[in-house]
């Protein structure tokens, strides 16, 4: 438009701009830098950085601790994705069908969502999963299956505990993004093809499937960047020091960037850290142009 | 979405055609009300009854002074203060900040534009852990680390990239015949924005304040890192450290009076706004 | 209308923020210096103002004790102690506000830690330490408080000098339930692997778990365990090449699948998250626990009141292995920032926390070990004492097993798989070799 509107684009964008520039663009540089080098401290001066060109990539795929917390992080994309991205949708499906109570129900699956994720963690830990009198064992003692009754924190099972916990939680949150995907697709689609003679399963699979594309794109990328920074529930379920079946990329760079809390010796390996971070969000942008491939942006557009 | 509540008969063959979903859903709702009224009764509770399983028996009756406990020796009274006075301020000037900003975006045609709304779009994808380092670095040697003003402004320049991207959406709906008989009249396009299109956004600022509103309420990872002092922390850090603490005193019942304490503003204002933050968190999330 | 009281609240909240939010930086970088003080007491007083980072929380036994001292310590000297309680946290966050320049004069935790990640940052206190004070009966301070742990503290020191003052001891070794081994009919202490074995069957028989763990301590029992096989130096250098190897691994699994086969250890021991274990000895179910000095004041708040503690150093094991004389004890410590302007009024506070009333009173407090060399222990841990006194060799904190957090994750993984049952001794050791 004109041009004494630049100055006022100008002021009006100058903060924001400014704000992304310090606390995402600078930083971010940084640390991909920083990830070349040797540094110990994170507040180390510059001048002590050491080049280390992809030595503390390699250190770290050598490292069982680094791996097993890709696995984990691989696992919980994969797996927990796919099953919360289902049972969301379900629901998401089921609430838009036109039961009553839809509110009521789409306010309560939404509420563990809100729930500090501390609080959620430690009441799982220490109610659901209590191996003597928690929730689960004791339903299948009382329901006669004694010998189903299993440790879930032991070894085998903390990290499937942990991600159905982790889970559970998040099923809300996806599940309102499908209503509001669902929500816009005109009724009279569905009346046409009832008319026509459609019956429940091939109206969901030819209208409301194709036309949430868009809608699942969202939740994948969405689920992807919520993902990558799973942290707390990995901290709930070792509170001490890691474990190979809880542990995290970002609970490990924690540790590595300030310092592992039980060993009298506390190894700090910031460059390491740094390197971690850029293989996180490397990951997060293959997702992101991955699903822009894959999922067409062809949505309903109202 | 329009709300049409056309009563109808209740129409039973419909009813029972939905019966499973339901159920399924039913199922799920009863274990939410089980596990949230579990760490209820916790928080009514003693340390041994909770390891023992006996919460149900009460046998040594109800402990409502864990709440009090929980609240003074525990400090929660300062945790809340100190998230109640992030959250307000840094929701505040959030909007401060993204609103011209996103309106901006919306309105003008200028080279860039398309560039600076991806620029922000792609902030949502940075994971913390890519900015905390140098942030830390850089804070420290500023010597304003462990501060409150630090963490507002870390908690506002984190929150604008979604704030603008839900509002650019937001003003992109609304009609321009309002900027045009304002420019008729000889309003000048910063005073249209302050003075009207502003007000006309109030409900997406509302919903984006709301949801804006959880997040830095619940907000752990970057206030563990800049504000962990017992002055400064906020709620969720606070929880943590409480927990922390209550595994060197052995106080669980505490703990969970805490916890409850922790998760009840987030959860009375969550019945009362319940409509306005779903639509928030959808409204954002659709053009993504 | 609705544009005014939108302005008006931003203002009002930018304001807050300004107090609020400037305030607080500009107070947590430097203390205010003597904001309060000593000007209504006498003149004798000092009014600097020291920061104290404290490992502790303000809410445990020894965090209350301390902040009753402060005000205390400030009547009595005028010197305020401006204390920082960071909790165990203080093993992330201390070293890189000492990176920053953060003012912080004083900070304690564990005495391996301070003086080995931070012995850079210690102030020298030989010449603080050799002086005399008003509680130390005009001896120097390092003769009137525990000798043991002043020489661990030297020799863990920068350059073997002393630079930091012990204080709340630790030992670790098995903490029992002494009414348990009563009913069961123990007579002895065990001090062998057999006689070991031996009165686990008699818990067994008595209705009652003997041993329990949990993943806090599963590295300690396994380094412990390893050491009594191989001894100390040999289970060290196993952790300094990385390599979990030595034969007697496979003996280790052989002894514990035992323990698991038999039913000696808790059948939650596996799946146990921190602090599980300790909670399960705190309701009378498990009869033992190897763990440190500090446990029965850990449980307190669980354990019932007239809980009968007793402590005995883990039993001699292998032939090639160390006996009961060989254990882990340290203390945490206070140590001064060697950048402090303040090191005199740092150090008259440290005396004033390890000698004489509040020494006592620390102890007694948090059911801990005082420093006073001629103090009494508490009841709970007399037993703890004689173990002390006849320790000849020191062992480093969980013998080193928790140094690599690699090591670490893969005892935690494995040893729980061979208390559950899930492995044998072989799978153990071929496991515990990759």
């Amino acid at each position: 438009m004109k041009t004494k509107n630049k100055a006022m684009i100008v002021i009006f964008l100058a903060p924001a701009v400014f704000l992304y520039t310090m606390v995402f663009l600078y930083p971010t540089i940084r640390t991909v830098i920083m990830s070349f080098f040797k540094v110990e401290g994170v507040t180390d001066a510059v001048s002590t950085w050491k080049f280390n060109g992809m030595g503390n990539f390699k250190t770290l795929f050598n490292t069982p601790l680094f791996v097993s917390a890709l696995q984990n992080i691989g696992l919980i994309w994969l797996v927990g994705g796919i099953g919360v991205m289902l049972v969301s949708l379900l629901f998401g499906v089921i609430l838009t069908s036109g039961v009553h109570g839809k509110s009521f129900f789409r306010s309560v699956i939404y509420l563990p969502n809100v729930i500090s994720a501390v609080a959620m963690g430690t009441m799982w830990i220490n109610y659901v999963y209590n191996p003597d009198f928690g929730l689960i064992n004791s339903t299948l003692k009382g329901l006669g299956f004694k010998n189903a009754a299993a440790q879930w924190t032991g070894p085998e099972l903390v990290f499937w505990s942990m991600l159905i916990a982790y889970c559970f939680g998040m099923v809300g949150y996806h599940m309102l993004i499908w209503m509001s995907g669902i929500e816009r697709i005109p009724t009279d689609f569905y009346e046409a093809a009832t008319i026509e003679g459609a019956n429940v399963f091939q109206r969901f699979s030819k209208i409301t499937l194709p036309l949430l594309k868009g809608v699942c794109r969202t939740n994948i990328v969405l689920w992807t960047v919520s993902t990558m920074a799973f942290f707390v529930w990995s901290q709930l379920f070792s509170p001490v020091n890691l474990s190979a079946s809880t542990v995290t990329p970002m609970s490990y760079m924690y540790e590595l960037v300030f310092g592992a809390s039980s060993s009298a010796i506390t190894v700090r390996d910031s460059g390491a850290g740094a390197a971690i971070g850029v293989i996180l969000t490397m990951v997060v942008i293959v997702v992101f142009m991955f699903t822009q491939l894959i999922v067409r942006h062809d949505d309903v557009e109202l | 979405m329009a709300k049409n509540k056309i009563r109808q008969k209740m129409n039973w063959k419909k009813e029972l055609a939905l019966a499973p979903g339901y159920l399924v859903v039913g199922i799920w709702v009863v274990f939410t009300f089980v596990l949230i009224g579990w760490i209820i009764l916790a928080s009514f509770s003693t340390t041994r009854e909770i390891f023992d399983g006996n919460l149900f028996k009460f046998a040594t009756g109800l402990h409502p002074e864990n709440y009090v406990k929980a609240w003074k020796t525990h400090k929660v009274s300062s945790y809340f203060m100190n998230s109640l006075l992030y959250t307000l301020v840094s929701c505040t000037l959030v909007i401060i900040v993204s609103a011209p900003a996103a309106y901006v975006l919306s309105r003008f045609k200028f080279r860039g534009n398309g560039f600076l709304q991806n620029l922000f779009a792609t902030a949502l994808g940075i994971p913390a852990i890519m900015i905390i380092m140098p942030l830390f670095s850089l804070f420290s040697q500023m010597h304003v680390n462990q501060s409150r003003g630090l963490l507002i402004f870390l908690y506002i320049a984190i929150n604008v990239p979604f704030t603008i991207f839900f509002l650019n959406t937001f003003f992109h709906n609304l009609s321009v015949t309002f900027e045009e008989a304002a420019a008729i009249d000889g309003c000048s396009p910063m005073k249209t924005f302050w003075m009207i299109m502003l007000p006309l956004a109030q409900p997406g600022i509302i919903t984006v304040t709301i949801f804006n509103f959880i997040t830095i309420w619940n907000e752990y990872f970057i206030s563990l890192i800049f504000a962990n002092t017992a002055k400064t922390r906020p709620v969720a850090v606070g929880l943590y450290s409480m927990i922390q603490s209550m595994r060197y005193t052995g106080d669980w019942g505490g703990m969970f009076a805490a916890v409850v304490i922790v998760f009840l503003p987030t959860f009375i204002l969550y019945i009362f706004l319940s409509e306005k933050i779903i639509a928030s968190v959808t409204g954002g999330a659709i053009k993504g | 209308m609705k544009k005014k009281l939108f302005s008006l609240m931003a203002i009002v909240l930018t304001c807050a923020m300004v107090l609020g939010g400037c305030g607080g930086a500009a107070q947590s970088a430097a203390p205010a210096p003597a904001a309060s003080g000593a000007a209504s007491k006498s003149d004798a007083k000092s009014d600097v103002t020291i920061t104290y980072y404290s490992m502790w929380n303000e809410t445990e036994p020894q965090g209350q004790t301390i902040a009753q001292a402060v005000d205390a310590f400030k009547e009595k000297t005028g010197i305020t102690v401006d204390v920082n309680w960071q909790g165990r946290d203080i093993r992330k966050t201390l070293q890189p506000a000492l990176d920053a320049g953060q003012d912080i004069d004083l900070f304690d935790e564990d005495v391996e830690r301070v003086n080995g990640t931070w012995g850079k940052y210690l102030l020298n206190v030989e010449d603080l330490a050799a002086k005399s004070y008003d509680t130390t009966n005009g001896k120097p301070l390092t003769d009137v408080i525990n000798k043991k742990l002043v020489d661990l503290a030297r020799s863990l020191g920068p350059d073997g000098k002393l630079s930091t003052i012990p204080y709340q001891p630790s030992t670790f070794l098995v903490m029992y339930n002494k009414d348990i081994f009563k009913t069961a009919g123990i007579t002895a202490v065990p001090k062998t692997w057999e006689e070991w074995l031996a009165a686990c069957a008699k818990i067994k028989a008595a209705g009652k778990t003997p041993i329990t763990v949990d993943d806090a301590y599963m590295a300690s029992l396994f380094g412990y365990h390893m050491a009594r096989l191989i001894g100390k130096d040999k289970t060290l250098a196993m952790v300094t090449n990385k390599k979990i190897d030595d034969p007697a691994v496979l003996t280790f699994g052989e002894q514990w699948k035992e323990m698991y086969d038999k039913g000696y250890i808790s059948k939650n021991a596996a799946g146990n998250i921190y602090p599980a274990g300790q909670q399960e000895v705190a309701s009378g179910n498990v009869a033992m626990y190897l763990n440190g000095t500090w446990l029965p004041n850990e449980i307190k708040n669980s354990a019932p009141a007239d809980f009968n503690w007793g402590s005995f150093a883990y039993p001699a094991v292998g032939k090639g292995g160390d006996g009961p004389e060989a254990n882990q004890y340290g203390a945490q410590c206070f140590g001064i920032n060697k950048n402090t302007k303040h090191a005199e009024e740092a150090f008259k506070f440290i005396v004033f926390m390890t000698t004489g009333e509040w020494d006592n009173k620390l102890a007694a407090d948090s059911i801990g070990v005082p420093m006073a060399n001629d103090a009494t222990w508490p009841k709970q841990l007399t037993d703890a004492k004689a173990v002390l006194d006849a320790t000849t060799t020191r062992y480093p904190w969980a013998v080193g097993m928790e140094n690599e957090a690699d090591i670490n994750a893969k005892i935690k993984t494995n040893f729980a798989l061979l208390v559950s049952g899930k492995l044998d001794a072989k799978g153990f050791a071929d496991a515990m070799k990759k």
